[in-house]
C-alpha cells in the first residue's frame, strides 16, 4: 500500500513539474500533499498526517492558487 | 470574484465546524493526535475559508485586524511567561512548574494543555493574519 502511494507521488510530482498550466500544477501539488498525508497515516504518525493535511493541502494550496490568480496562469518558458 | 450560492452556503455551514475541530485538536492534543500547531492551522484554515468565500471585508467584522494581531502578540508573551514560570520553579525553561508541588485539584498534565492552547492561538491568529493581509482587496 505504501509503495503504491509512493509510486503515485513520484508520478504526481513529475506531472506537476512538466505541466504548462500553473493552476493544474498547484492542484497536483495539493494532491501530492494528500498522498503524503496518507503515507504518514499508514506509517502510524497521525500527528504529522494532520499537520500535512492542514498545511500542505489546505493553507499552502490556497496561497499558491491566490498567487496564480494574481500572476500568469500559463508558463511561457 | 463572482460569488455563487453553493460556495456561500457551504462556507457558512462548514467554517464553524472547522473552527470547532481546531479547538478540539487544541484542547485534546495531550491525549489524542493533534496539538497546538495542528489545531491552530485548522482554525486558520476555517478563517481562510471565510476570507475566500465571504470576502475579507465581511469576515474582518468577525475577526478584526487589530484583535488578530493582539491575540498573536499576547499569546507569544504568555507562552514566554509560561516558559519562564518553569524556570522560576526550578524545572528549567519550558519545564513543568507543577512537577514538584502537589496540587490535588489541578492535574500535572495541565501545563501541556496551557502550552498547546497558547501555541494554537498564536499559530491560528498568525496564519489568519498573514492570509488576511494577502487577500485584502484594492491594493
Amino acid at each position: 500500500m505504501v509503495e503504491v502511494l509512493l509510486a503515485l507521488m513520484v508520478v504526481n510530482s513529475i506531472l506537476a513539474l512538466q505541466i504548462r498550466d500553473m493552476l493544474a500544477a498547484v492542484l497536483l501539488l495539493g494532491a501530492f500533499s494528500l498522498l503524503s498525508c496518507l503515507v504518514f497515516f499508514l506509517m502510524n504518525a497521525p500527528d504529522v498526517a494532520l499537520t500535512e493535511a492542514a498545511v500542505g493541502t489546505g493553507v499552502g494550496t490556497v496561497v499558491l492558487i491566490w498567487i496564480v490568480y494574481k500572476t500568469e496562469r500559463r508558463d511561457e518558458a | 470574484m463572482k460569488k455563487t450560492t453553493i460556495l456561500d452556503l457551504v462556507s457558512r455551514k462548514l467554517a464553524p465546524f472547522m473552527l470547532l475541530f481546531g479547538l478540539y485538536l487544541l484542547s485534546y492534543g495531550h491525549m489524542s493526535p493533534g496539538g497546538g500547531f495542528q489545531g491552530g492551522v485548522v482554525i486558520a484554515s476555517g478563517v481562510i475559508l471565510l476570507f475566500v468565500a465571504q470576502g475579507v471585508g465581511t469576515t474582518a467584522s468577525l475577526f478584526p485586524f487589530r484583535t488578530l494581531s493582539l491575540v498573536e502578540a499576547a499569546a507569544f508573551l504568555l507562552l514566554l511567561a509560561a516558559g519562564l514560570a518553569g524556570l522560576a520553579a526550578g524545572a528549567g525553561f519550558l519545564g513543568n512548574p507543577m512537577a514538584g508541588v502537589d496540587v490535588r485539584a489541578v492535574p500535572r498534565v495541565s501545563m501541556i494543555l496551557v502550552y498547546n492552547v497558547l501555541i494554537g492561538l498564536k499559530v491560528g491568529a498568525g496564519i489568519s493574519f498573514v492570509c488576511m493581509y494577502l487577500f485584502r482587496e484594492g491594493r
